[in-house]
């Protein structure tokens, strides 16, 4: 099979799933109780707004009603429901009375910004200390790592997120470990929230010296604050470099509450694919043509044993866009998972089914680029 | 006339194969637990996982307080309001107690002298007691107003130490108000524990704000926790194998509609499906199912069961079965078309549901059953001949005649048999005299919901990993073997593939209860989870967060909790690994 047949064939086999999860998302918002009408007009649902034809009243719950087409037989409303979809709308909020595209746009960048981030710290770290830990096996070094591997997938996300919040964040005084290292209130680590609010300083508003329209993603539209908008700021934070630095700073600790886990497993599948291709015949050859081990390990061994972690890859952004669920509530970013956590707390089912539909395309997405990239390193693959 | 002795001989032989195997199986385990042993980590996560389970067993010994237990509850609420007050871990104020006392002489309660007791507490017969406290010494009197009033107001009978006496100028002085607050120092002597050394006590964790001791709740957190992990994980389990083992068994058409089902499910953040579903099953109260299906699945299984005993003790060439098969293969466009129609008809607003099932009106017993006959349509579909092949009733009456045997009444005793009638005796043990419904779980609370909605995201996982064991292991050669001699696939499945295939599923079992333990309590941060005040950790750090500066043990104590338990079943779920997949141990 060339690759190009392969990533069509893959590209067909999302759009059965697709269909699934919008008819899965519609039948779980249809099953959660709360009349959408009734919690759009609020106590005013008695309320007179117009009148039929033949002189009947109709109240701003029955408008709602006509409004929203709720007395349309299922099956019609589901049709609907995908068309709309199709054609990009995805309906309006509840709860914000905004479009459920635009509520979207908002809150995914902080989102995929923060995952992003931390499996980008995890990969690394867990992939280095798997190497480490497979070539000084059972040795004092292995079993330590392997215990901390163990501990950091058994913490739960949001009490190890409390946790950095509780020393890193909030000063020496209040039982912290470490002290502002430039001019931030608290510990050596923002709280919560993605900028310093001193930045926001002198206009109302939060990230109004951001530009308008930017990618959302704060790390790189940091570098697109035109000069003017920084003279409005104070001299000690005028700078894009500054900018940056702080949505860094804010961004550390929920990446690192959120990377933790997937750094931890990565570095038992990293030393568990490391041991296996170490047993291979031609791991032994290069040692036998007399190549220093370091040699042997990273470029011969590794090469082969990085192959099936890039399919774990898929996996971790599935679990750190859940995670990012509990992450953002403890840090407060208005990312997805706020998203999805206040509109099911408010029964906004519209949200529901847009956030849930939108984090499973980006993990079929993601999932996809995985696979075609294994495609890639490893033809095998491609020939079943 | 039968040869009685005919049969000893076989009984003697089966005997001892039963020994043999007996004692096979015992070496293998002490051969396992040997190597289980070489790991200490291992240990280590065997030892936390017992000691936890040890706690949650003996939480009532091992508790200081004890929560408010409504014994048709499936949890335990902590309601008792001992005292509105958070104090630190190890701190001399969980002996202080504060008590009002009436002042005012016109009073019906008033009297000169004042028993001091304890706040109104909840016994294991939920009937309020106070407890008598032996006082140790004054530390504040307040006036209704909270001004500070001189201690020697007040003084303890020296005769009797739980009994405060009133000076006359206290009640005598009308400037007061009704009443006074006092605090003092009390004995704490019954809240010492022989396991704890001297002056720790109620306060071991702290208490939390509303007076909860946090170290009794955090012991009573653990039962919450290991139920929702094992219950969730054995459901998942089950459910898992079922549809895993179906899914590689068959293969083809139905292995790509279940493995296509199970994308779904993964393409959605496991975490955020479950709070969508808890949301959905906000306002179930209990779970029932119709009389008519309570009824009719029983009677399914034992059709199913007594269908299977038939085929093996008569010759399965009936030309009559084969007739009617081949008549329902012939009208199955009308079956499906029928069955379509229904379904479509029960989505029109028109059609009222009761007419057809008797069953309620609401939305969420429409898509149960729509699914329920969206399951029974794809059988439909997808089962094919096979389906037909397997529950053929026909010529049943005269079968059933022939195949009893009045002679040996023991033959019936076999397992079949026995989940027949437990299955029977379940269902209608469960059944509540609610009119049309068989009530399943009478209070369907927030626990049961995020138990319910874990194993509704749970269950792919698994059905996902036995569907490739079962493909690597039925292409081995004793299921073969198996098949050539004419076994069915139920047989097949459970008496030589899933036997093979269990190493993994025991393990994956394990690491699952410390996963579900995690999500659980992730759910209960959100509030998503367990109701206000239950002993739950995730629960209980959620409701520190306000006091996240002020006193942080509220969120180290359950935080550290779930920790040590997930830590100690992902390191048993390893060692178990390590024991029974050898490639791994290295």
């Amino acid at each position: 099979m060339k690759l190009h047949e392969f990533v069509v064939r893959r590209l067909l086999l999302l759009i059965p799933v697709m269909i699934g999860v919008a008819i899965f998302t519609f039948a779980i918002a249809h099953i959660i109780p709360g009349d959408p009408a009734a919690i759009q007009c609020g106590d005013k649902c008695g309320v007179i707004v117009d009148f039929t034809e033949d002189g009947e009243p109709i109240s701003a719950y029955e408008a709602n009603r006509i409004r929203l087409k709720m007395d349309d037989s299922v099956t019609v409303q589901f049709w609907r429901y995908i068309t709309d979809l199709a054609e990009g709308d995805w309906g309006e909020s509840l709860l914000y009375h905004r479009p459920v595209v635009d509520v979207v746009k908002d809150a995914a960048p902080i989102t995929l910004e923060m995952s992003f981030l931390a499996l980008f710290i995890a990969y690394p770290l867990g992939i280095i200390l798997g190497i480490i830990s497979a070539v000084r096996q059972d040795r004092m070094f292995d079993h330590v790592s392997r215990f901390f591997a163990i501990a950091f997938v058994s913490l739960p996300i949001f009490w190890f997120a409390m946790m950095l919040q509780l020393f890193l964040a909030t000063g020496t005084e209040h039982g912290g470990i470490c002290d502002p290292i430039f001019g931030t209130e608290g510990g050596c680590f923002p709280i919560y929230g993605r900028h310093d609010p001193s930045y926001t300083y002198p206009v109302d508003g939060y990230a109004w010296y951001y530009p308008a329209g930017g990618t959302g993603f704060h790390l790189v539209d940091s570098w697109f604050v035109t000069d003017e908008k920084l003279a409005t700021l104070p001299s000690e934070w005028g700078s894009n470099w500054l900018l940056f630095k702080d949505t860094l700073f804010h961004l550390a600790l929920p990446c690192a509450a959120l990377g933790i886990a997937s750094a931890g497993s990565l570095l038992r599948y990293m030393r568990a694919s490391l041991l296996e291709v170490l047993h291979e015949d031609y791991v032994r050859t290069a040692r036998a043509k007399g190549l220093s081990e370091f040699r042997v390990v990273i470029v011969h061994a590794c090469r082969n044993a990085l192959i099936p972690i890039v399919t774990i890859l898929g996996f971790s952004i599935g679990g750190a866009i859940g995670g990012a669920v509990l992450t953002e509530t403890v840090f407060a970013f208005n990312g997805m998972g706020r998203v999805a956590v206040t509109s099911i707390q408010y029964l906004d089912f519209v949200v529901i089914m847009g956030v849930t539909l939108i984090t499973s395309v980006i993990f079929l997405l993601s999932n996809l680029i995985v696979d075609i990239t294994y495609a890639i390193i490893d033809p095998r693959v491609r020939l079943e | 006339m039968r040869d009685w002795d005919g049969g000893k001989g076989n009984r003697d032989e089966s005997l001892r194969r039963l020994r043999e195997a007996l004692s096979q199986s015992k070496s293998d385990l002490s051969r396992s637990w040997k190597i289980y042993r070489r790991s200490l980590l291992a240990m280590l996560g065997l030892f936390m996982v017992i000691s936890v389970s040890l706690v949650a067993i003996f939480a009532e010994d091992i508790a200081v307080e004890h929560p408010y237990r409504n014994l048709q509850d499936t949890e335990d609420k902590w309601s008792i309001d001992y005292e509105p007050r958070r104090a630190d871990p190890f701190s001399e104020e969980c002996d202080w107690h504060e008590q009002k006392i009436t002042t005012n002489p016109n009073s019906p309660l008033f009297s000169e002298i004042v028993v001091a007791e304890s706040d109104d507490k909840v016994g294991d017969d939920n009937r309020y007691y106070r407890d008598t406290l032996s006082v140790i010494q004054f530390i504040k009197l307040e006036d209704s107003l909270g001004y500070d009033l001189n201690l020697s107001l007040l003084s303890i009978d020296p005769s009797n130490s739980s009994l405060l006496v009133l000076s006359p100028e206290l009640y005598g002085n009308t400037s007061l108000y009704a009443g006074v607050w006092v605090t003092y120092e009390f004995d704490n002597e019954e809240m010492h524990h022989w396991w704890m050394p001297d002056g720790y006590d109620v306060c071991i964790f702290g208490t939390n704000d509303q007076g909860h001791d946090l170290f009794s709740k955090v012991v009573y957190g653990s039962r919450v926790s290991l139920k929702i992990g094992i219950t969730v994980a054995t459901l998942t389990v089950i459910i898992g194998t079922i549809v895993g083992s179906i899914s590689g068994y068959f293969g083809g058409r139905v292995d790509e509609v279940i493995m296509r089902i199970c994308d779904i499910f993964f393409a959605i953040p496991g975490l955020i499906l479950a709070m969508a579903f808890v949301a959905a099953m906000n306002q179930i109260t209990s779970l029932t199912i119709p009389l008519w299906l309570g009824i009719l699945f029983p009677i399914f299984v034992l059709a199913a069961f007594s269908n299977t005993y038939l085929n093996s003790t008569v010759p399965d060439d009936d030309q009559i079965s084969e007739q009617a098969m081949s008549l329902i293969m012939r009208y199955r466009g009308v079956l499906l078309a029928l069955v379509g129609f229904i379904f479509f008809v029960g989505w029109m607003p028109g059609a009222s549901w009761p007419d057809f099932f008797g069953i309620s009106e609401s939305r969420s017993w429409r898509a149960f059953a729509a699914l329920g006959i969206l399951t029974f349509l794809g059988a439909i579909i997808l089962a094919d001949r096979r389906f037909f092949l397997n529950t053929s009733f026909e010529g049943g009456l005269g079968r059933i005649k022939d195949s009893f045997d009045w002679t040996n009444p023991w033959r019936y005793l076999t397992f079949r048999t026995l989940a027949v009638f437990v299955s029977l005796a379940l269902l209608f043990s469960f059944s509540g005299s609610e009119g049309e419904e068989i009530v399943l779980i009478k209070d369907f609370d927030r626990l049961w919901k995020v138990q319910a909605a874990l194993i509704f995201t749970g269950w792919p996982g698994y059905a996902r990993l036995i569907r490739g064991q079962v493909l690597y292991v039925k292409e081995m050669t004793f299921v073969e073997a198996a098949r050539s001699v004419g076994a069915r696939p139920g047989r097949i499945m459970f008496r030589h593939i899933l036997p093979n295939a269990w190493a993994p599923l025991l393990v994956a079992f394990t690491l699952d209860i410390g996963g579900t333990i995690l999500s659980a309590s992730g759910l209960s941060f959100l509030g998503l989870g367990a109701d206000a005040y239950t002993a739950e950790w995730g629960l209980m750090i959620s409701e520190s967060r306000r006091y996240f500066l002020l006193s942080p043990h509220l969120m180290l104590y359950p935080g550290l909790a779930i920790a040590v338990t997930v830590l100690g079943f992902n390191l048993l779920g390893d060692g178990i690994r390590d024991v029974v997949d050898p490639k791994n141990r290295r």
